[in-house]
């Protein structure tokens, strides 16, 4: 009846992830009771839940990757206290607890904080820097969000029923094969990241063909801000790479469920296809995640020096040519796995080309900064500090790209200081810069400066005497993943690096007493213009945040930099004084479409993952007819009337002249 | 619209062109859909033709079948999937190109890799009798 589910399931014997499990449980319950009480669901259900708007999904995007990097990061602390203590002792977590504490770490950080936070980012800020009402597939976007919501829930339910995958974030077999892993760990890890996986392809199909075809009018290629197209260029990477990785994991399904052998030992299977092929999927992810970052200081070095970006075209370009090049590097990662010279020396040199583009854009950032008029808010302290660190991460990239060098640092810590130098130095600091730059724009109000760089300075100096140390433990033959060791001389780096990550800790209590505190003054740090930065692209064109339909009137665009040359326009001609002329305007209607297709999402791949065969049905036949249901519905728009239109605009527009008449207010 | 509504008479469109603003009659696409599958059917059927047959040298025959095959993969393209040179085009026409371009990289650098390493960890006793 319940598969291979029974009581013994719960780890009771365990009590880290049981008290975890408990005090999550509790305050999930608190929030649900909160709401309740207040009288909150309905209005959560309307307006968040069933919501189709974009700018809605993408904040919600956002707080998923907020909650899953708090749950990242108590992992991660969990692995360097450990590391500081297991010195020829044990330490405190049990080495089968302890593996299942890196996997859960990388998978988390990975796919459900990285890509959500860019994905929510991307949501968020293209339609309106595109001049656009809405994305491409707005109900599909739902879906696709709540999908990565499925995935996330999975791996959290591992924690109290049953156990994760002890394999690493990416299951490589013979270990991750029936034989030698015969719980339900890889399975959580697999049906979590295949649902999952089904929501970022579809989100990535999105945001495609929203750039390639809803531009407004005049926004040609090469009129767009730069961050829309990184965001093309990575979701074209999503759209070509991520089939790789479901269909991957889907031969690993086939393996355990069905007895196949694609990457078994025995009987014609080949271990190393695996490695080849996840990793063909691996690289491009790396510049999935990197390449909006690199978007969002782009508009960030540009708004907050108070200069065009210098070199737009070229930046383009090295956008785009590293699109391409991602996908011709793959090798890098198993250069030790005996393909031989000729094949590494290939992809070793394609390795080091690949760092040129990045160059380039350095190269651009500063230039855009040089004669500049600087000004150093949150935002652009990121941006700095990702300049610093990331050339940084890169060198030490190229250093690895060496296919000799790399055989003596592969899988050592120096391979895991490498990757966290780029992702928390290039991908996390690019996050926090857009969400310090955009939240103004989300919610109407500005995030509390002085907080933002308390958080800023103590994840700076907390990333480098965390990660610092691992190099040189790394160079000191420490490989990675280590419960325990016995060499005297990791012993000082480890501790080093505990201490690093109590900075780091405090650089995220400090994010989030930064959002409670704004939320408190949020009427002190009220954004009346629409445009708090000074910015330059359209998303600044409307009031913060914006209306469900963005732009009372499409904008007219007349060349690079939208919203810098309609402001220089207004101000030679008083413009925005000529009322436009109002129209109806169709928004799509709200759906829960999205919501019931990831709940029965969440029931198959549980039964799955436990093999109880008449739930996956009920689960597979409920996703399939909310799917016709949502297919055969008779309206789906609805009209918002051209008086309501006028009335939500002129009082934005109102307060626009207001402070436009009154300078130094602003 | 009125203007594009004026010359839609004459619409000139490529074989497979699916004009944007429904100037094409049900007919007339009908007539495409129908013409694409006698095609396909046509190179399906020579195709098992060609596979059975001593009509042609025989070592031509996987030559033959490869040409059939792109050729069958064009008239899908074309007929089914509406990917033309008309200048509506372009970005279906660049998604392909980068579709192929990803398919090419990631089966042939799979291919070219495992190849090296099959070759690179061989058994032993294979290894001598390939010296020997």
């Amino acid at each position: 009846m319940l598969g291979k589910l029974s009581w013994s399931a719960i780890p009771i014997d365990q009590p880290i992830p049981l008290i975890a499990a408990g005090v999550v449980l509790v305050v999930i319950l608190a929030v649900l009771a909160w709401v309740t009480l207040k009288g909150y669901m309905p209005y959560l259900w309307r307006e968040w839940i069933t919501s189709v708007d974009h700018k809605r999904i993408g904040i919600m995007y956002i707080l998923l990757a907020m909650v899953m990097l708090l749950r990242g990061g108590s992992d991660a602390l969990m692995i360097r206290v450990q590391q500081a203590i297991a010195y020829q002792s044990n330490g405190y977590l049990p080495p089968e607890h302890f593996n299942q504490i890196f996997s859960a770490h990388g998978t988390i950080m990975i796919f459900f904080v990285a890509m959500p936070f860019v994905i929510g980012l991307m949501n968020l800020v293209v339609p309106l820097q595109l001049g656009v009402r809405d994305v491409a597939f707005p109900t599909l976007n739902s879906v696709g969000f709540w999908l990565t919501a499925t995935g996330a829930l999975l791996v959290n339910v591992s924690l109290v029923i049953g156990e994760f995958a002890r394999t690493g974030w990416l299951p490589f077999p013979p270990l991750s094969e029936l034989t030698y892993s015969p719980g339900v760990g890889v399975d959580y890890y697999l049906w979590s990241l295949e649902i999952s996986g089904v929501g970022t392809l579809v989100a990535g199909i999105n945001l495609v063909t929203t750039v390639l075809k809803l531009r407004t009018k005049g926004m040609t290629y090469l009129r767009m801000p730069m961050f829309c197209w990184t965001t093309l260029a990575s979701s074209l990477l999503i759209v070509a790479a991520f089939p790789i990785l479901t269909a991957t994991l889907a031969m690993l399904i086939l393996d355990r469920y069905f007895g196949f052998h694609f990457f078994t030992n025995e009987a014609g299977g080949n271990v190393m296809m695996f490695m080849n092929l996840i990793w063909a999927w691996g690289h491009p992810e790396v510049y999935i995640l990197v390449l909006p970052a690199f978007g969002i200081y782009s508009e960030v070095v540009s708004t907050f020096s108070s200069k065009s970006l210098f070199g737009y075209r070229s930046m383009v370009l090295a956008t785009m040519a590293i699109c391409i090049i991602s996908f011709m590097v793959w090798l890098h990662h198993f250069f030790t796995m005996g393909a031989g010279p000729d094949v590494n020396a290939i992809f070793g040199i394609a390795s080091m080309i690949i760092a040129v583009p990045t160059g380039v854009k350095i190269y651009n950032w500063l230039f855009t900064m040089y004669g500049g008029r600087i000004r150093f808010a949150t935002p652009m302290l990121w941006s700095v500090g990702f300049m610093v660190t990331f050339i940084i991460g890169g060198l030490t990239g190229v250093l690895v790209a060496v296919p000799p060098a790399d055989f003596l640092l592969h899988n050592s810590l120096f391979l895991v200081a490498h990757f966290h130098n780029v992702i928390i130095g290039g991908v996390l600091f690019g996050a926090f810069a857009g969400l310090t730059y955009w939240f103004p724009k989300a919610f109407g109000f500005r995030l509390h400066e002085g907080l933002g760089k308390a958080a800023f300075w103590f994840s700076l100096i907390g990333f480098y005497v965390t990660f610092m140390p691992l190099y040189a433990a790394g160079l000191l033959g420490m490989t990675r993943r280590m419960q325990h060791y016995d060499v005297a001389a990791w012993r000082p780096w480890m501790i080093v690096a505990a201490i690093g990550f109590v900075f780091l800790t405090i650089g995220i209590v400090f994010q989030v007493l930064q959002i409670v505190v704004s939320i408190l003054q949020r009427e002190e740090l009220r954004d009346r213009t629409g445009d708090p930065w000074d910015g330059r692209s359209l998303e600044w064109a409307t009031s913060s945040p914006p209306p469900v339909f963005n732009f009372a009137i499409l904008p007219d665009v007349h060349g690079e930099e939208a919203y810098w040359a309609i402001k220089s326009r207004a101000k030679q001609r008083d413009l925005e004084k000529n009322e436009p002329h109002y129209e109806d305007i169709e928004m799509p209607r709200n759906s829960p479409t999205g919501f019931v297709c990831a709940f029965f999402a969440t029931v198959m791949g549980f039964a799955l993952i436990w093999h109880i065969w008449w739930m996956v049905a009920l689960g597979f036949v409920g996703a399939f007819a909310t799917f016709v249901v949502f297919a055969w519905r008779d309206h789906d728009e609805y009209v918002i009337p051209a008086a309501e239109v006028a009335r939500i605009d002129r009082a934005n527009m109102a307060e626009r002249r207001a402070l436009a008449s009154h300078p130094g207010s602003a | 619209m009125t203007s594009e509504y004026e010359r839609g008479g004459h619409a000139d469109l490529a074989p497979g062109e699916e004009s944007q603003d429904g100037e094409v009659s049900l007919l007339q696409r009908i007539a495409g859909y129908l013409t694409g599958l006698g095609l396909a059917i046509l190179l399906t059927a020579t195709s098992f033709f060609i596979a059975g047959t001593d009509l042609v040298w025989q070592p031509s025959i996987p030559v033959a079948l490869v040409v059939l095959a792109i050729a069958q993969m064009g008239v899908h393209l074309v007929f089914f999937l509406h990917i033309t040179t008309g200048p509506d085009n372009t970005n279906n026409v660049l998604a392909l190109a980068f579709g192929v371009l990803i398919v090419v990289l990631v089966i042939g650098g799979s291919l070219w890799i495992m190849a090296h390493l099959n070759h690179n960890t061989m058994p032993m006793d294979q290894i001598i009798h390939m010296q020997g």
